[in-house]
């Protein structure tokens, strides 16, 4: 049985447990220099609207572990630029054989549309302003590592959460764990109606890292400042930069998230983004074991090793 | 040839007639209403349970000819439209070219008169603009003169209140209504459903309800300071609902219609991207649809419109945000308004045929919406099951396109006849209740 990964909205909280910790099983076994066994004989298509480095990179590497071989596909100087519709890409890919398909696209609900024309095993690397899953496992694993839990947590996303698919998966995957969520930003930023997102809105600094857990600053947009979001960089810095000053409402312990690529010097200085508080590093590391976990679910394997025994015996077979 | 529809309720609110009685048409007009003769009958319909109606009139009707024949035809929307019941369709100007002068007017005409053709009339609206580009007004005069009942810049609306001032003056002169939909683009560029918190879930740019009611404002104040007919198009927000109120109380020769889409459904409908439920304005909310509800009560609604917009398969199976606005309308708007307004008790049976037929007629001057003997240049009447059960199935429709939201929905009340100078529609249903021999 093979299966999607569109969103984390849909998930339910065993599904995101035994993602996390999957990921953590393979972490191990890469560390280790342990042996994986190859899911060879299967080929999954990188498909990337939008322009990617370390999401498609991370996947490849994931794919790579797995003993999966990756098409790469993307979109400029491909049929797309030709004028041929999204369904028909699927469908094509879908003849060609691919055995699975990662995809990155610039519309909210593209995953969930190819998933309908592609029938099998589907993940959204990135739908639009929508979700990015993987993103968020990935997270969600690095914060594991290092609180040893989620529930309970205090965790601030801070920016542009109105655009971004890393703040809602990441709200999703949170609160259905047992973390307050709170959205951080101007009230250019953020969605003004939240009553169907899980997080609740601030629009101070202070209020909004007090007492935080985890503060997870998101890109600035740039392109955006065209759309009147911030009336200057230098406003929207003073004001929400995660830095050492603002650090200090945050629990003394707190994590500093980012998911990339940073504009230093914006929504992150260099002390947050290099300094002790900083886990960026291990986000893009722990990015590869959720997207081995992430594929190894949607391809339809079943738990291995330490995973295994909180799954009574159920194995299915790829 | 004489064909009685016998015992059926008469609902003409141009002579605000709800009575059960019989309509008895010879050749090609309605000749006597009420108590009737019943000599020399050819052709008998048992209507008893069944409405007898003036033909529907679609004040929004997009027929796609010139220029997006994939998506529909005259012929094909004709075929749809007198299916749903309707004998009077506005068809819009948003075609490929643009209906903005005399000569694409004669063709609309010349090819509605086609025998293939529903056998409906087709009213045209024409540009108000060239181009629908909102900067020099359109040959109005000379589209008058070729039969338009109105203008409009559909969803291109004039977003320079100059030019918008100067249109009104020039309708004024030439008595056409101006048709408006509302929306201050600077407020919607990129949006794809209501602005809310479906949208923020979703990650869909909204549409802000500011961009309609802004624009509904500076058009009924317009309105008000020309004297030039205004009819706002598709409502969807309270507040806007709430100007047009104003803007009547205050005296201004404002009208407006809505979608039955607008009262059936909120943005929630949307789901996971349907993009049948994509339409403009966007779905609402719950506050929005109890605001139509009230208003379509008091009156400050005054139509219910099809605004039946036909879109291929291919071009609404892409991403939400990539798909085009609207949805087909004509078969489905009898049912779907009888099943959420007349049977809750909105709407009385007499008024749901005031706004689908007698005020439409009224808003373009025109010689439709009654079943007074010679009140319509052909006898136009629609025969109505109010209670007929029915699975909506866009598979089952005339229309070329077969985006409905309405699809798989169980209504209630269903047209079982279209009159229009001749039999153009009836449905199966209806067969057994045909008598050939004359009583």
């Amino acid at each position: 049985m093979t299966r999607n990964l569109l969103g984390i909205r849909h998930l339910d909280v065993e599904t995101i447990q035994n993602l996390i910790s999957l990921g953590r099983t393979f972490k191990a076994k890469v560390t280790s220099g342990e042996k994986i066994e190859p899911m060879s004989d299967q080929v999954v298509g990188l498909l990337f609207f939008e322009n990617s480095t370390r999401t498609r990179v991370s996947f490849e590497q994931a794919a790579f572990y797995l003993g999966l071989k990756c098409s790469n596909f993307a979109a400029a100087g491909s049929s797309i630029s030709k004028g041929e519709t999204l369904r028909d890409t699927i469908l094509t890919l879908r003849h060609e054989r691919l055995n699975g398909l990662v995809m990155r696209h610039r519309s909210s609900g593209s995953a969930q549309l190819a998933a309908g024309y592609f029938g099998g095993p589907v993940i959204n690397a990135g739908d639009g302003s929508h979700e990015h899953p993987t993103q968020a496992l990935g997270d969600a694993l690095t914060i594991v590592e290092r609180k040893g839990t989620l529930d309970g947590l205090v965790v601030a996303i801070v920016g542009d959460v109105e655009h971004s698919r890393v703040a809602r998966s990441n709200a999703w995957l949170l609160s259905k764990m047992g973390a307050e969520v709170r959205f951080v930003g101007p009230r250019t930023m953020l969605p003004s109606h939240v009553s169907m997102l899980p997080g609740t809105l601030y629009h101070e600094m202070p209020a909004g890292l007090e007492g935080a857990d985890v503060v997870m600053a998101l890109r600035l947009q740039r392109e955006r400042m065209g759309e009147g979001m911030v009336s200057s960089i230098d406003e929207f810095t003073r004001n929400y930069q995660v830095n050492r000053e603002k650090l200090r409402f945050a629990k003394p312990d707190c994590l500093v998230m980012h998911p990339g690529p940073i504009n230093r010097g914006i929504e992150l200085d260099d002390i947050s983004a290099d300094g002790d508080h900083s886990v960026i590093h291990q986000q893009i590391e722990n990015g590869i074991f959720v997207r081995m976990a992430a594929l190894h679910w949607a391809f339809g394997g079943g738990a291995i090793k330490q995973a295994e025994t909180k799954k009574s015996g159920k194995k299915v077979k790829a | 040839m004489r064909t009685l529809l016998k015992n059926g309720r008469i609902l003409d609110p141009s002579q605000e007639l709800d009575m059960i009685g019989n309509v008895l048409i010879e050749g090609d007009q309605v000749i006597e209403v009420g108590d009737t003769s019943t000599d020399d009958i050819d052709e008998t319909y048992d209507c008893t349970g069944f409405w007898i109606t003036p033909g529907l009139v679609d004040l929004h009707t997009h027929l796609r000819e010139p220029g997006d024949t994939h998506k529909e035809t005259i012929i094909t929307g004709t075929q749809a439209a007198a299916a749903g019941g309707y004998t009077t369709i506005c068809t819009m100007p948003n075609t490929n070219p643009v209906l903005d002068n005399p000569a694409l007017i004669d063709f609309i005409l010349d090819r509605a008169a086609s025998p293939e053709a529903g056998g409906i009339f087709v009213a045209p609206v024409g540009a108000l603009t060239v181009g629908m580009e909102g900067k020099h007004l359109a040959d109005l005069a000379a589209m008058k003169e070729a039969g338009i009942v109105a203008a409009s810049d559909e969803q291109f609306p004039i977003q320079d209140s100059l030019v918008m001032t100067k249109a009104m003056q020039t309708c004024l002169q030439l008595d056409l209504p101006i048709m408006a939909h509302c929306e201050d683009t600077s407020l919607t560029r990129g949006g794809a459903m209501n602005e809310g918190a479906v949208s923020a879930m979703l990650g869909l740019k909204g549409i802000p309800r500011a961009a309609e009611e802004i624009a509904v404002m500076r058009n009924c104040i317009l309105s008000l300071n020309t004297d030039c007919r205004l009819h706002v198009m598709r409502v969807s927000t309270w507040g806007a609902v709430a100007m047009i109120r104003q803007a009547k109380y205050l005296g201004a020769p404002v009208t407006c219609e809505v979608n039955p889409m607008h009262f059936t459904f909120t943005d929630e409908a949307i789901g996971e991207f349907q993009t049948q439920f994509k339409t403009l304005p966007p779905l609402r909310t719950r506050i929005d649809m109890d605001s139509l509800y009230e208003a379509l009560q008091d009156g400050t609604i005054d139509v219910i419109a099809s605004d039946h917009s036909p879109h291929a398969a291919h071009e609404t199976a892409v991403p939400f945000d990539e798909a085009p606005f609207g949805a087909t309308g004509l078969e489905s708007a009898v049912g779907v308004t009888l099943t959420m307004l007349t049977h809750r008790g909105i709407l009385s049976p007499l008024e749901t045929i005031r706004k689908m037929s007698t005020k439409p007629a009224e808003i373009l001057g025109m010689d439709a919406g009654t079943l007074e003997p010679g009140g319509t240049p052909v006898a136009a009447v629609t025969v109505i099951d109010p209670n007929c059960e029915w699975v909506y199935d866009r598979k089952k429709t005339f229309s070329k396109s077969k985006n409905s939201p309405f699809h798989g929905m169980t209504l209630r009340g269903k047209t079982m006849l279209t009159f229009c100078g001749g039999e153009i529609y009836r449905d199966a249903r209806f067969e057994e209740r045909r008598y050939t021999i004359s009583e």
